[in-house]
């Protein structure tokens, strides 16, 4: 047990950190245009993006011609903690970069990671995930949308929900039934389909923050079809690409959770202290409770990266999960309320913009606060997550 | 950053585990509460394995290990409610005398805990007071709530002096102690009238840094407590775990029901929480850093919510066999309940932690 880095890896983040002295994008830069959707890549965030890619400082894990430059587990830990703390993103398509590349790379073909991978790294093309539909949530496995091999194509009908940024994504890697005489978890198969194929329709949806925030989509496949050749892994062996998938999207997850936790603390204690409450015990009393909070979960997600470090399967993202989003929700709730009637205004910032984050992250405690669900919902609910400690780590009966 | 424990760390808590559940069942800690045992022959067997040295400084002839080390011991005795007065003896007084006494001053007093002394701490500078008189200290006021101070051999009491806080070492015997009741029998508080009482010179510590170390000593006896109250909360949490998934209703395992599942992880992970912290607590002692004060209050706050929502939930999912004299459940239940107004209250600490992190909207980065 130790409280620092080695120092092989605090050099690695000394190299990391000077680099973005010299290449990060200016502010005035970065706020002449805002990302508008998970798939939308602003001008100067599509060059960022490249130089990144061409510097091995995209995804530090992968080979040189991937973007990155085979780092150890540690160091993309320690270049994702950077990232957090200079708020700033590698790719302002998260899902293009962290979900579906990880996905082509692992189960696809040298062709496909060439025709899909490469670019969505280099930020010429953008992706969105195409798993949750209206009735296949929570149960991912029960999805509908059907896929019939007819020759060299596939022709695809069903629907998509939820798809982050579809709407300006050109690629969709979509989850599909291709067996529907299988067990549920073994007739499901994944397809890359670009979105201006005939018979695909997006439509984006306004989500509880307002009815102009157009991320989410409403996906429809109406006798699309799509080469043969897109299919990524084996047929009918989609499940293992989607748990992969998600594997990718939850391994540093904690990270993002804790960076708002520390958020929370600064811009908390600011908002707090410029309102004379700094001192009210009852403010003090939940307050504290987030410190805890904070210290708890970033501890935790050391150690979780201890045992992966060792090659341990960690059953902790669950935990890490379930602690930090439901502390972020604790927070920002408690924070909108202590602000009273000046916590109402929905446009009043909870803290100064930071030019290359999201604006959500310095919204009004009011709009934070409803984010904070999109942390207990996606990627698994708070309750699934309690269901899979019960079960794994428990050992409690299904 | 390295969270996690090594592998001789891993082997002590093996060890303790297994010697702690061998030596110290339920029936144990009964007999004691019923008074037909003391728990001295327990004592004796961690005194044979050298335990209560294990923060003793090598140079002082102790085992010389680290507060991390202390923490996995304290959370495996804490586990089964140990009767004997290891917590006192370990986090608090040898503690004050490591932070507060010089190398002369203490030799004696340390070589007596290796050999099987016993003692505690009184942290009473706002209750009881110390002035020079000749060659001695003149002690007045009384210290409550001082776990052990009715039966450690002897007590090192933190009193106000005219320059700060000093550390008297009393033999238990010159003061006039009174066991305090508390809902867990195996468990001793004591009050301790100090009014009259001399301590010689060398069983003094005064002067310019003692006050600091008072302060040290504090943050290790508040981080070993926490780690008692961790321990006997996993204990609940362990016996709760074994009851649902056996007690069949309706034709199931109670524990097949989301509603029992979810209370057991929430369980889960405020211990999860709190072991995190009581780890962290005591690596920044062991490795001085400066955060160890807020760390301690974070350890304490964490083991007070952990303590709470396993004996609410633990008792529930028991049902009506949690509500028994002869389920175990009590006993381990009440050794996680105790120590929660001890050392500052969790509500205590968590402000205590907030004003500290909201002076210097302190960022979690371990690593700093």
């Amino acid at each position: 047990m130790r409280l620092s880095f080695d120092d092989a890896t605090e050099a690695f983040r000394r190299e990391f950190v000077a680099w973005l002295a010299d290449n990060m994008p200016d502010a005035a830069t970065a706020t002449s245009e805002r990302a508008r959707s998970s798939a939308y890549i602003p001008p100067w965030a599509r060059l960022w993006q490249r130089k990144l890619f061409d510097a091995g400082w995209l995804v530090p894990g992968n080979p040189p011609e991937f973007g990155g430059r085979n780092a150890s587990l540690v160091e993309q830990f320690v270049h994702q903690e950077e990232m957090g703390r200079h708020k700033i993103y590698p790719s302002y398509n998260p899902q293009g970069l962290s979900i579906i590349v990880p996905s082509i790379l692992a189960f696809g073909t040298e062709e496909q990671k060439r025709r899909w991978a490469v670019p969505i790294l280099r930020a010429e093309i953008t992706a969105a995930l195409g798993m949750s539909e209206p009735d296949a949530g929570s149960d991912l496995a029960g999805l509908r949308t059907r896929a019939v091999l007819d020759g060299d194509r596939f022709v695809v009908n069903g629907q998509k929900v939820w798809t982050s940024g579809a709407h300006d994504a050109d690629v969709i890697l979509a989850f599909v039934r291709t067996d529907p005489g299988a067990a549920k978890h073994r007739g499901i198969s994944a397809l890359v389909i670009p979105t201006d194929s005939p018979g695909l329709t997006r439509r984006p949806f306004g989500s509880i923050v307002s009815p102009d925030e157009r991320d989410f989509n409403e996906v429809f496949f109406d006798d699309v079809a799509v080469p043969k050749e897109n299919l990524i892994g084996d047929l009918h062996d989609g499940w293992r690409v989607a748990t992969g998938s998600l594997g990718h999207e939850r391994a540093m997850l904690w990270l993002g959770f804790a960076e708002r936790l520390d958020d929370l603390i600064v811009h908390g204690g600011a908002a707090l202290a410029e309102q004379r409450l700094a001192g009210d015990a009852l403010v003090l009393d939940w307050f504290g409770n987030l410190a805890v909070d904070a210290y708890a979960l970033r501890l935790l997600g050391y150690r979780t990266l201890a045992k992966a470090r060792r090659g341990v399967e960690a059953t902790e993202q669950s935990i890490l999960k379930l602690l930090g989003s439901e502390a972020v929700q604790d927070a920002t709730l408690h924070m909108m309320e202590a602000l009273g009637p000046d916590g109402l205004d929905p446009d009043r910032r909870s803290a100064p913009l930071d030019p290359l984050h999201y604006e959500a992250y310095t919204a009004s405690w009011w709009e934070r606060y409803l984010r904070s669900f999109a942390g207990t919902i996606a990627g698994g609910t708070s309750q699934i997550q309690r269901n899979i400690i019960a079960e794994r780590v428990l050992g409690l009966p299904r | 950053m390295d969270f996690e424990l090594d592998d001789e760390q891993v082997e002590l808590r093996r060890v303790v585990r297994d010697v702690a559940e061998r030596e110290c069942p339920a029936a144990l800690v009964r007999a004691v509460v019923g008074g037909s045992d003391d728990g001295s022959g327990l004592w004796k067997t961690f005194v044979e394995l050298d335990w209560p040295s294990l923060t003793v400084p090598a140079g002082d002839g102790g085992m010389g290990m680290s507060a991390v080390e202390l923490v996995i011991t304290l959370e495996e005795l804490g586990r089964v409610a140990d009767p004997t007065p290891f917590l006192a003896t370990t986090s608090q007084y040898v503690a004050v005398l490591r932070e507060c006494a010089g190398p002369d001053g203490r030799a004696p007093l340390l070589a007596a805990v290796c050999a099987g002394g016993t003692g505690a701490a009184a942290f009473a500078a706002g209750a009881a007071q110390a002035r020079s008189d000749g060659d001695g200290w003149l002690l007045g006021g009384r210290a409550r709530h001082v776990i052990d101070g009715d039966r450690a051999d002897e007590i090192a009491v933190v009193a106000a002096t005219e320059a700060g806080a000093g550390a008297f070492v009393v033999p238990v015997g010159d003061v006039a102690v009174t066991r305090e009741p508390t809902f867990d029998g195996s468990f001793h508080l004591a009050t301790v009238d100090l009014d009259g009482v001399r301590v010689a010179g060398d069983r003094a510590f005064t002067g310019p840094g003692v006050e600091a170390g008072v302060e040290r000593a504090r943050q290790e006896a508040v981080t070993g407590l926490a780690a008692v109250m961790v321990g006997a909360s996993q204990r609940v949490l362990d016996t709760v775990v074994a009851h649902v998934k056996e007690r069949r209703q309706f034709g199931v395992p109670i524990g097949s029901f989301q509603a029992v599942k979810h209370m057991a992880v929430d369980v889960y992970v405020a211990i999860e929480r709190a072991r995190a912290l009581c780890h962290f607590a005591a690596l920044t002692i062991a490795e001085d850093d400066p955060r160890r004060e807020l760390a301690a209050s974070l350890a304490k706050t964490a083991a007070g919510d952990c303590q709470r929502i396993a004996a609410q939930h633990g008792v529930q999912l028991f049902g009506g066999l949690g509500f028994t004299w002869e389920n175990d459940l009590q006993i381990y239940l009440r050794r996680a309940k105790v120590g929660e107004p001890l050392l500052g209250s969790t509500t205590e600490h968590r402000a205590r932690a907030a004003r500290l992190v909201l002076a210097g909207h302190a960022a979690t980065e371990v690593d700093g």
